[in-house]
């Protein structure tokens, strides 16, 4: 196979920060090349370069064996690369064909010419299996629909080189087998891909060489038939990587949060719950498995008091809840590591110290007379504890929490959750975007709490994460509860099936 | 790291003062005039004598008061214009009150500053709650508000409370003047209170639980719903404080220093509170400062014109250049590229990891 | 009450509403423009009265009501660089630097206009545009003098309605130009040059907005006085939320302004012992009344006010 693109001794550097420092790529055409790395190895990085978003320090790109400048995304675009991105870049009040169109420059007219390009589309469409609704908006549309529409976005532009940024993140495992398909059928017509995932099983099923990222640097490149998994993330993390096994629990506690027959907005499939019934105990974790956009944030917001039920019952320690507001639920020991840790967890523009103590300014030992005055000395000092406790890496407490990495965000956040003494904590994605070490953790605080006896109500789009922590398994598809199974050996076939809304 | 940002916060309004006060020259010297001149005349006119600086701290009042208004509610994330209306009803309710309840002395001053509060709360919570209730912009409906306020007073002063043939409203009893604190240095008691909130303000702003609050409700108004804080009422409270504040301000005006309402009272102090208040970068104690510099202007600008024959309008063009570059001097240090580099050449580096 | 069903009455009325309601539209579709593009512009004010100021002061000194609202336009324009450079390059917050138009703005406009008028006491009379009949059309009883024997500018503002609503809704600029505002980091990686698509909306913004300006003082009452935009910006911002950022909503909602604005003119003639000042409220009340009945939450571009971040390359 001849070569598509060499990537030689790229650089690129932030300030003092090397994001990527002498990698080396290259890509086969008709190949399905993988990158393999941890968040902050420098996979977008190298990415944004090859998209045109970001100028190399140093480093030179060939494609078809010349030496080409990617200045701007235009000119990737024009030299035949297309990137599907991770979060789609989907404008969501227009639709299917208008976000196909949008900013291309295949001819020049002034109008859209809307029946000749519905034909290039579908010619499209047809030749790869991409099967899209042209006139819909694309709120209307699934999540693997708009990932279709992203790649024909792509197509249409004439990629000849696809990036595929963790394409499979929002997938159902049949969802995936689809996208494989197209995938197969892309090679087929001696298109290249790029494949970004940390799914072992994935990348050994579809890839043709992985190249593994670490630290902003290159460590090899290996073909798939030489490798396995152990293999592959040993030298992603760089040292033998010891797997968590947490110990299991049946708890036979007291409920301390119930839910009985919940309803909300029940006529939205992806963010409504319909006659959601559910339990959890103290000192157990119940995970709640799905894919993203099934409800769990509902069940998480209304677990937390940010939103009412329109129908059904909450139960909060055996008593009714009849008013939903954030507030009581804390003062009843409720914790909260919300799903957006920027948008609703933390004030970014207010300094690590504040945020820690966000909750708790009118107890006495942080302000005299219910908050009249606030004791700046004792709340320092309560921070640079907390600090070192949770070893939150910063320059100083009176930093911007906004600029610390998300990881430090996040045991912030813990770190602040955990003060309330929580008798329930909710954790909603609690790891995403962090690296093995602060996920790690996150998850340690959490297996701690339990054995202590808080009630922990797991939700997480990272099936490995719900498999390895929770004591019960809770399976959501389209706002309804497919079933619960337990966490002691999980029957992980069965499970697959639910969150595909399949079984039962 | 925290000292750098504190100093930044100093260096850029002063910084931008500066350049606004030398391009203000330039366009003196385009004038034909001295700048030097020009300025020396600016600054005895308003420094010259004790009871020059005096008259400074009188003008300067209203704009305290108009700035703290709008720095209340900027902190809670709210952009209340409305501050010029706010104040003319605070001054308009007061009127009413000195001049049809009859009550005068201390106990008419106290009871009409409070009713021009109240008039001030009320008027700035229409927009609160409008936002609330309807999600309406809060920014729309306070200017709105605003020329209803000022066509209401004109109302007022031609109709209802008319004294005689000029439009105007008849004078308040000479029992409710707000009294001077000496013939040699006249300045009323309104300046005090002025200066009372502003560090009142500060303190709560900054050493309260629910001022701390307020501010996390401005700076993410969803994480701090998230965290247990009655979003909307703080929202409504601070539309409602800083309305009373504004009110306060019309009431003090008119007991202080206006004595009556007649067209152009008020004029304008609602969005030149504003732009105070942005250049002192919302704290409460910086807006008295930046609301003294602009009484400064004003003064010194009526010195420059019979002094020199140079337009006032020179005085507002500083003015406005002085809140262009405050804000764009604010802007370009948070901007990530400047970030870095005040970071790198100025102190230890970022832990990023 | 008999004058009211009159029909010159009632003609003037619409005439008047028709001509009342031209510079809010422009201002409308201006602010229209720029937040389709993603920048609020609450500055719409301040570049009125400096175009109004401008327009006069050319149209003055040369004669020509053309080349008047021409300097008008160019003049919004330049007041409107320094929203564009502080929001786009600075990503300084936008309804700050809109604020920061409002004041500096007419601050500016008094000053050139001191400057160049030394004695302000005497009101100075400038040109004022002629009305352009259209052959035929405008003899048409009722609906001639109505519709069709305006000033240019009037048939300016209006064709500009549809012609908007065009390029928004068939032309692949359109396309690109709301993606802006929608979504502008996937914009980018189309290759789509955002920065450039926001200064085009704010050359367009200022543009409109400074002949909304000139328009009050060429075609409305050829004189100049400071304050003579009296909130318009302000209700033009409500106008376009009223109208959904659709140019046919945006229409409608002018036209209900502008009936505001000629039934308080109207009623003032025809009641003179009611206070004037009661019925010049009769325009901001409605503004308000309309926006709380029909106002909607949450609505319009995506990423509508926000700042864009352009990485660091």
């Amino acid at each position: 196979m001849k070569e598509l693109l060499r990537m030689e001794q790229i650089t690129k550097q932030f300030g003092n920060v090397y994001a990527n420092r002498n990698i080396n790529l290259s890509v086969k055409e008709g190949e399905v090349h993988t990158l393999l790395g941890e968040n902050g190895a420098g996979k977008s990085t190298l990415m944004n370069i090859l998209i045109g978003l970001y100028q190399p320090t140093a480093g030179t790109i060939y494609l078809h064996g010349e030496k080409v400048k990617i200045d701007s995304p235009k000119a990737a675009v024009k030299m035949g690369v297309g990137m599907v991105h991770q979060h789609f870049m989907l404008v969501e009040a227009m639709t299917v064909l208008e976000n196909i169109i949008l900013g291309s420059r295949k001819d020049s007219s002034v109008f859209i010419k809307k029946d000749q390009v519905r034909k290039e589309i579908l010619a499209l469409s047809e030749k790869y299996g991409l099967d899209v609704e042209l006139d819909k908006q694309i709120t209307e549309i699934s999540v693997g629909a708009q990932q279709r529409v992203e790649i024909l976005k792509a197509l249409y532009r004439g990629a000849e080189l696809l990036i595929l940024d963790e394409p499979t993140a929002a997938l159902t495992d049949i969802e995936a087998e689809g996208l494989f398909a197209i995938i197969r059928k892309l090679t087929g017509e001696q298109k290249s891909v790029i494949f970004i995932s940390h799914k072992m099983r994935e990348v050994l099923s579809i890839s043709d060489r992985i190249t593994i990222l670490r630290a902003g640097e290159t460590v090899t490149t290996l073909n798939k038939e030489d490798t396995d998994g152990t293999q592959l993330a040993n030298l992603m993390i760089g040292r033998e990587m010891v797997p968590s096994n947490y110990k299991k629990v049946t708890a036979t506690g007291d409920e301390v949060l119930s839910f009985q027959n919940i309803s909300y907005q029940k006529q939205h499939k992806h963010s409504g719950l319909n006659e959601v019934s559910l339990t959890v105990r103290k000192g157990e974790i119940l995970g709640i498995a799905g894919v993203d956009g099934n409800g769990q944030s509902q069940l998480a917001q209304l677990a937390a008091g940010i939103i009412a039920p329109e129908e059904g019952t909450v139960l909060l320690k055996t008593s009714r809840v009849s008013r939903f507001a954030p507030n009581g639920f804390i003062l009843s020991h409720v914790s909260h590591v919300p799903e957006d840790r920027n948008k609703m967890g933390l004030i970014g523009n207010m300094t690590v110290r504040e945020n820690l103590i966000l909750k708790a300014t009118e107890e006495a030992r942080f302000s005299y007379g219910h908050g009249a005055l606030l004791k700046n000395k004792a709340i320092t000092k309560f921070a640079l504890e907390m600090q070192s406790k949770n070893d939150i890496r910063c320059a100083s407490i009176e930093q911007e929490v906004r600029n610390l990495s998300g990881g430090n965000q996040q045991k912030v956040i813990l770190a602040r959750e955990m003060e309330n003494d929580p008798e329930l904590l909710i954790a909603v994605h609690p790891t995403r975007g962090l690296d093995i070490g602060a996920a790690r953790y996150v998850h340690d605080t959490m297996v701690a709490a339990r054995d202590q006896g808080c009630a922990i109500l797991l939700i997480s789009a990272d099936f490995d994460e719900i498999l390895n922590l929770s004591d019960r398994i809770l399976v959501m598809f389209e706002g309804q509860v497919m079933g619960t199974y337990s966490g002691i050996n999980p029957p992980i076939e069965q499970i697959s099936l639910a969150m595909a809304g399949k079984g039962n | 790291m925290k000292q750098k940002e504190n100093l930044m916060k100093v260096i850029v309004p002063v910084l931008s003062i500066l350049v606004a006060f030398i391009i203000g020259g330039i366009i003196i010297i385009c004038l034909g005039k001295n700048p030097f001149q020009a300025y020396g005349f600016l600054f005895s006119g308003a420094f010259g004598s004790s009871r020059k600086i005096a008259q400074t701290l009188v003008i300067a009042c209203p704009l305290i008061f108009t700035g703290l208004t709008a720095a209340f509610s900027y902190k809670c994330g709210v952009f209340n214009l409305g501050g010029e209306g706010q104040f003319v009803m605070g001054a308009v309710a007061s009127i009413f009150f000195v001049t049809k309840s009859g009550i005068g002395g201390i106990a008419g001053i106290l009871l009409s500053l409070l009713v021009g509060a109240a008039a001030g709360a009320v008027w700035g919570a229409i927009p609160g709650i409008l936002k609330i209730t309807r999600g309406l912009n809060e920014m729309i409906v306070s200017i709105m508000l605003n020329y209803v306020a000022t066509l209401f007073m004109g109302y007022v002063y031609t109709t209802l409370l008319r004294d005689g043939s000029v439009p105007q409203t008849f004078a308040i009893p000479d029992s409710t003047k707000l009294s001077v604190i000496s013939k040699s240095f006249p300045v009323h008691w309104g300046v005090w209170i002025a200066l009372f909130l502003a560090f009142a303000g500060y303190y709560f702003l900054y050493y309260t639980s629910k001022g701390f609050k307020l501010r996390a409700v401005g700076l993410n108004s969803t994480a701090a719903f998230f965290n247990g804080f009655p979003v909307n009422r703080y929202v409504l409270f601070s539309f409602i404080a800083s309305g009373a504040v504004a009110g306060l301000g019309g009431s003090v005006e008119l007991h202080g220093k206006q004595l009556r309402l007649m067209g152009g009272f008020g004029q304008g102090f609602g969005f030149d509170g504003v732009a105070i208040a942005l250049i002192a970068q919302l704290n409460p104690i910086g807006t008295a400062a930046v609301a003294f510099i602009f009484a400064v202007l004003r003064k010194g600008a009526s010195t420059l014109q019979t002094g020199m024959q140079i337009p006032t309008a020179v005085v507002d063009i500083i003015q406005a250049l002085v809140i262009i570059f405050a804000v764009a001097g604010t802007a370009l240090l948070k901007l990530p590229a400047i970030r870095q580099y005040i970071n790198s050449h100025m102190g230890k580096k970022e832990v990023t990891n | 009450m008999d004058a009211f069903f009159n029909i010159n009455f009632l003609t003037e009325l619409l005439l008047s509403t028709i001509r009342m309601a031209t510079p809010i539209l422009f201002v409308a579709l201006a602010e229209t423009y720029s937040e389709r593009a993603g920048l609020v512009n609450i500055g719409l004010d301040g570049i009125m009265s400096f175009g109004a100021l401008i327009g006069f002061l050319i149209g003055y000194k040369t004669g020509s009501p053309t080349v008047g609202i021409l300097a008008g336009a160019l003049s919004g324009i330049a007041i409107n660089m320094v929203y564009a450079f502080c929001t786009i390059h600075l990503c300084a917050p936008q309804i700050v630097y809109g604020m920061a138009i409002n004041i500096f703005a007419p601050a500016l406009a008094s000053f050139i206009y001191r400057l160049s008028f030394s004695d302000t006491s005497t009101l100075i009379q400038g040109v004022s545009m002629k009305a352009l009949p259209i052959p035929v059309l405008s003899s048409i009883p009722v609906l001639g003098p109505l519709f069709f024997n305006h000033i240019p500018l009037v048939y300016f503002a209006y064709l500009l309605v549809p012609a908007t609503a065009v390029f928004f809704n068939r032309t692949k600029a359109g396309l690109n130009f709301k993606a802006v505002g929608e979504f502008p980091k996937a914009a980018e990686t189309l290759g789509i040059n955002v920065i450039f698509q926001k200064y085009l909306a704010c050359i367009i913004c200022g543009a409109l907005a400074g002949v909304g300006g000139a328009y009050l003082t060429i075609c409305y009452t050829s004189t100049y006085s400071e304050g003579i935009v009296a909130g318009r910006g302000f209700i033009a911002l409500s106008a376009v939320i009223f109208g959904r950022w659709m140019p046919s909503g945006v229409l409608l909602a002018c036209l209900l302004f502008g009936f505001c604005d000629a039934l308080q003119i109207r009623l003032q003639l025809l009641s003179p012992s009611t206070p004037y000042q009661l019925l010049q409220m009769i325009p901001y009340l409605c503004t308000l009344f309309v926006l709380a009945f029909f106002g909607i939450r949450k609505s319009g571009p995506k990423a509508n006010g926000q700042p864009y971040y352009r990485e660091e390359r």
